[in-house]
């Protein structure tokens, strides 16, 4: 898998074309474009502040504000490991340090395959099953060493089949 | 409306904040993110003040609290020089060596805990937001805070030289810490790692300001501007001034 740089602007505008000319919209306009290209594209912070006529320091401003927005490519796979009170008692912390090293990337980092992303949370709200991990929308509780291996494993095993 | 400020009476204006009211008066409040022209932000808080409502006192920031009729204000209270205090030390922290800020501190006597400070720190910027706001009434916006949290920073996207910006320096002009770097060199102004061509004073001849500021305020004002300098525009005015009383 290969990152790639450059955008399709025909899949920007269908964005924008969603939306009305007003200023309001830009958070929900930068959503949407991180949810499509799993980061905001530089050409595309451009764009919109032309689209929205509003200053690109304020886009940007807004994009380097908010967690949920990326500027530099998101992985496929999104880890988060909750670190938490109660996922840090039942030690997170070795949950992250396996990951680290498996995938060779600190938190907030994107594997040079561009599999995978490592995110440390606060509270996932799934205490009872610390230490908790999610990949993308699904939940691992109970998590340890070993089983992080595993997991890990079978998303790599998808993506290379 | 009247407005009681360390037990002494002053006419208020409607719309006007207590900062305001106490600017116009003359009564020192120190402030750091503050400018006249520029709406309060309350963002560095060294403007808090106490408002006194019958029995109950309340601390305000004083740059945005709007006033209202017999408003009892205290500026200089035990509890207020401790908060100020306080806000100093945290500044004092952050920028352990901006000159501003170091003599702010020498004025209220605060000093740092040696095993506090970390002296190496080149950080100026105390986060006011002044530049960014100056840019903004400049018309231009092309600096804003970038970040958030400890890696807060004012810059311009990207940290690239900025299309928008026309090198006016009004940025540098209102940064009361003196964080933002402005030079002027062989009629080259580098600022936000960009580059603009100085122009002449076509009196003095000295530089004061840049083409691209002057095109834009051109284009604003959609006629051409002469190329003067501030203090000769003031001396030509003067001047003017003097003829015409000549006669009287
Ligand atoms: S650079 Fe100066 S004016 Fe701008 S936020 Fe920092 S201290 Fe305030
Ligand atoms: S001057 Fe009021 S908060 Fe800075």
């Amino acid at each position: 898998m290969k990152i790639d740089n450059s955008i399709d602007y025909n899949q920007l505008s269908n964005i924008l074309n969603k939306y009305k000319q007003e200023k309001r919209f830009t958070l929900a306009i930068l959503q949407d474009i991180q949810t499509e290209f799993n980061y905001i594209p530089k050409e595309a912070v451009f764009h919109l502040a032309e689209y929205l006529n509003i200053p690109v320091s304020e886009i940007y401003s807004m994009a380097t504000f908010y967690k949920a927005l990326s500027l530099t490519p998101k992985g496929k796979h999104i880890i988060k490991v909750c670190n938490g009170t109660a996922c840090h008692i039942r030690g997170s912390n070795i949950l992250i340090d396996e990951i680290k090293d498996l995938l060779k990337i600190k938190p907030g980092e994107t594997t040079a395959d561009g599999l995978f992303s490592l995110e440390i949370v606060n509270c996932l709200g799934a205490c009872a099953l610390a230490p908790v991990m999610v990949i993308d929308n699904k939940y691992y509780g109970a998590m340890t060493k070993e089983k992080i291996m595993e997991v890990i494993n079978e998303y790599k095993e998808a993506a290379y089949d | 409306m009247k407005v009681i400020i360390n037990s002494k009476e002053y006419q208020g204006l409607p719309g006007e904040t207590l900062m305001e009211l106490a600017k116009r008066n003359n009564v020192d409040i120190p402030n750091l993110c503050h400018k006249d022209g520029i709406e309060g932000q309350g963002r560095c808080r060294l403007c808090m003040v106490e408002v006194r409502e019958g029995k109950k006192t309340k601390i305000v920031s004083s740059c945005v609290y709007p006033i209202r009729d017999g408003l009892e204000v205290v500026t200089n209270s035990e509890k207020i020089i401790a908060i100020r205090k306080n806000i100093i030390l945290l500044l004092l922290l952050k920028t352990p060596n901006n000159d501003y800020i170091k003599s702010l501190a020498e004025e209220y006597g605060v000093k740092a805990p040696d095993r506090y400070v970390d002296y190496k720190v080149k950080e100026n910027c105390i986060l006011c937001g002044l530049c960014v706001k100056a840019c903004e009434k400049m018309g231009t916006s092309a600096i804003s805070l970038i970040n958030r949290g400890t890696t807060k920073k004012v810059s311009t996207p990207y940290d690239d030289p900025s299309k928008d910006c026309i090198g006016c320096g009004a940025c540098a002009e209102v940064c009361p810490t003196n964080a933002i770097t402005m030079t002027d060199k062989n009629r080259i102004r580098t600022i936000w790692n960009k580059e603009f061509k100085l122009v002449k004073c076509s009196v003095c001849g000295k530089t004061f300001t840049t083409d691209e500021a002057l095109q834009f305020i051109e284009s604003k004002l959609g006629k051409k501007e002469e190329r003067i300098c501030d203090s000769c525009r003031k001396k030509i005015i003067s001047e003017k001034f003097k003829e015409s009383f000549k006669y009287f």
